[in-house]
Formats: C-alpha cells, structure tokens, sequence
C-alpha cells in the first residue's frame, strides 16, 4: 500500500491516502495538485510536512519509473537508443542483454522503427512513447505517468493500457484527463483545490461525478 | 476564403507523406496516428514548414495564426503579464478568459501544463484570424476547459479553423473531417457522411455508427442523441 499522511506540499494537503497495488488514475481540474501528488509518490518532491510510504519503504528507496507531463523535460540522451539503454546500464546490466531487452521491449510497445532515430526528431506522442518505455523497462515497482496519453492516439493508449498491466510494477499511479483511461484502472482519485475529493473504484468516484463533464461519455452512451 | 495543398510532397528523412485538398471557410478535424505527420503538416500550412514538392496556396487568407503543440517552448514573457503584453494583450482579461485565479507575476513555466495551455490559448483566442491552426489544442485541458474551448472554437463564425488532435471524446461542431492514413491525407467529406469513412473514428462513433445510428456531429449532444435514438 501507498500511504500518504499529513502532507503538505505546495497546494497539496492530505490528511490520509491510501493506494491499493494496481493503477490508480488521478483525474482532476487543471491545477488542482495532481503533478505533485504524482512527484512525491515518486519522491521527485519532498513533502513539506508528512510521510509518503510505499510498503513501508520511502519513494527513494523505491524502484519508479516516471514520466513528465512535459514530454521534452523527460529526454536526457540524443538518441532513442541511448535513452532506454540508460536505465539498463545505470544498473550495470551487461551490454548484450540490454540489446536483447530494448528489442523487445521496443517490439512490444511497437517502437522497433525508432531505435536510430534522434531523440529531438520525433513527433510529441513518439517522444512520449519513448519515455514511457525508458521508465517501465527495468520493471520498477512503482511506476508513475503524468498525462502521459494526452499526444497519443486510441490505437496506441490501449497498447499502452495492456503493457501497464504487464509492466510488473506493483503500482502504477497516472494522471490522466482522459475519462475512458481513468475508468479502464483499478482505483480512481479525484483531487480539486489540492484535496482528495473522492477515492475509491471508478464506478463509485465517477458515479459522485455524474452530471459533470469528468463522468466518461461512453458510461453516458450506453450502445 | 480557401486553404489550397496542391500536391504537396513533405519529407524528413526516409519519412514523407502526401497532401492534396482544399480547405474552405469552417471547421476541419485532422486525426491520424502518432508520427503520421499531423504537426508537420500544421507547419506546412501555416508556411513554416517548405515542402519538398508541390504549393501551398492561399484565396483571401490575411492573417495566420498557428497554435503549436508545446506551447513550453514559445513563451518569452518571464511572467503572465509580460507574456500577455507580448501578444499584445491585458493580463486580467486573459486571465479571466482563461479561468485562471493566478498572479500575473506568476512565471509561466511555474504553471502546470493545463494552466500554461489554458494561457497560451486565450492568448491565441482572444483575436480573430483568417485561418487558424490548433495542434493538439486540447491536450492536458481538463474536461470543463474542453468544453469550453469547444464553446470558443465554435463562436468563430468566419475563417478556416483546423484542429489536428487525438482527442476521443470532446469536440466542437465539425464541418469536414481529413485523416493521415498510409502516408496521405485523406479527405472523409463533411458530416455526417464523413463518421462511415472515417478509420480514426472514437471507438464510441465507430460503435454507434456500426449499430446504424450515424451521429448528426461529434459534440457530446450529438452523440447522446445518436445514442438514445430509437430505430426505426
């Protein structure tokens, strides 16, 4: 379990939160706290006040994997290559294995085509693409995405959706501003002016959503 | 007023991909996968982008306005209110067309990226233009501000409006409606009949137009209507 207990970081204020193994998505209004609810499980944020625990451990003892909602601030080599070796070889994995590795990985997430590419030549979605398979492909045990499906077409998000689940990451905790993902994870948050206004299933959070624009068109079509 | 792609031709690298078509006065819908080439294609059209072969022309189009994907990397105010001067326009009043209750002493890259889009946006808005091109105007827009950029874009009355966006669920009305597949533009037509042509079609249109009951457009009343429609 995630437990987060009198933080207090930036507009962020909770008093109690806890996160269940599977994926959480965190819907919300722009603004309202989701980014630094996403760092700090992340330990990319150190909380003012309170503590931030994942089964015990805190987020910097914690294998993550984390994707920026800036898909630019996520690229740290010039290559597609060079960035998902990276995480393999800070883990002093040999050089052969990693080739074998980013193969595959590459092929499952069907971005064999952009090995050699440089890094600064591809399009919003690929680069978005590229980091969400350098931060899951040491298989972490968190793994934390920030709007990472907001340059990404419905083929490639349900790609995306079922290689989350084979991730191997315990916990997989992403904002997102797409209903039908939020709906699709285990555990739903729903944060407004930095408090957590609602968690719990999809189905129970959206059903204290309905009537408002975050309850999923589909669930308001039913066909 | 029309938006001419005479055989254009773009490459980059051993990518390239085709264009040919004609985009009058409305609003027109782009779709197509990641690295199709939808934000290329932007910049052919608002001429920041040569393309290899072929012309872009233009019939009564006087002013361009093209809003990029990442909006981070035009900024050059170091506050709201020196960015909003830099368009040429008042801080609190795009602040409040905006939604946003921040200071405009705020430096932007301190704004989340909704709110830095939700910036950049009503900059962009808040004056008229002849053609006006929106890649991925939506993205990291929270469902509220969706909607009501849909409610914004719609209010144009005169001028060719394109939006290229990977955007399932929000849309405001569509006159025409072009998709990148296999390397081309492809022109599906006006709608309705564009939703039976269209392959990057929602999942929820492709389900209602596969159960007959076509969407008059894509706003969210059209597809509740669509939906709840008896047969008959």
């Amino acid at each position: 379990m995630i437990t987060l207990d009198d933080i207090c970081c930036r507009s962020l204020v909770i008093d109690h939160l806890e996160i269940p193994p599977g994926i959480t998505s965190i819907i919300g209004p722009n603004g309202s706290g989701k980014t630094t609810l996403i760092r700090l499980c992340a330990g990319l944020l150190d909380p003012k006040t309170g503590t931030v625990l994942i089964d015990g451990k805190t987020p910097r003892q914690t294998e993550t994997g984390y994707v920026n909602e800036f898909p630019d601030r996520n690229i740290l080599f010039s290559t597609v290559n060079d960035e998902l070796a990276s995480p393999l070889r800070f883990c002093h994995i040999p050089c052969k294995e990693i080739t074998e590795i980013i193969t595959t990985h590459a092929g499952v997430l069907g971005i064999s085509h952009l090995l050699g590419r440089r890094m600064q030549d591809l399009s919003g979605g690929e680069k978005v693409l590229v980091a969400f398979a350098a931060a899951c492909i040491t298989r972490p045990t968190l793994l934390t995405l920030d709007e990472y499906d907001s340059h990404l077409d419905a083929t490639r998000c349900a790609a995306i959706e079922i290689v989350q689940r084979q991730s191997g990451a315990i916990y997989i905790v992403r904002c997102t501003q797409q209903m039908e993902t939020a709906a699709a994870g285990d555990y739903l948050l729903f944060i407004d002016h930095g408090r957590t206004i609602r968690a719990g299933t999809p189905a129970s959070v959206f059903s204290s959503l309905s009537g408002t624009p975050y309850y999923p068109l589909s669930w308001r079509c039913l066909v | 007023m029309k938006l001419i792609l005479d055989q254009v031709v773009a490459r980059r690298g051993r990518w390239s991909f085709m264009a040919q078509g004609g985009f009058g006065s409305g609003i027109h819908l782009v779709t197509g996968d990641v690295g199709s080439g939808k934000s290329t294609l932007a910049l052919i059209m608002a001429r920041l982008f040569p393309p290899e072969q072929g012309a872009v022309r233009s019939e009564q189009i006087l002013t361009v306005m093209l809003s990029a994907q990442f909006p981070e990397f035009y900024l050059t105010g170091l506050t709201v209110a020196e960015e909003c001067v830099s368009w040429g326009l008042d801080a609190d009043q795009i602040l409040r067309a905006a939604g946003l209750c921040i200071s405009t002493s705020t430096p932007p890259l301190c704004l989340s990226r909704g709110e830095l889009k939700r910036l950049h946006l009503a900059c962009i808005l808040a004056r008229q233009y002849d053609l006006l091109l929106l890649d991925e105007p939506f993205s990291s827009l929270d469902c509220s501000e969706k909607e009501r950029l849909c409610t914004e874009i719609s209010r144009r009355q005169d001028g060719i409006t394109i939006l290229f966006t990977h955007e399932q669920a929000t849309f405001p009305h569509i006159d025409h409606i072009w998709e990148i597949a296999d390397n081309c533009l492809v022109d599906c037509g006006v709608l309705p009949g564009a939703l039976e042509r269209w392959q990057h079609a929602p999942a929820l249109v492709k389900k209602l137009v596969r159960a007959g009951r076509v969407p008059e457009n894509l706003t969210s009343d059209n597809i509740r209507e669509a939906a709840c429609r008896t047969r008959g």
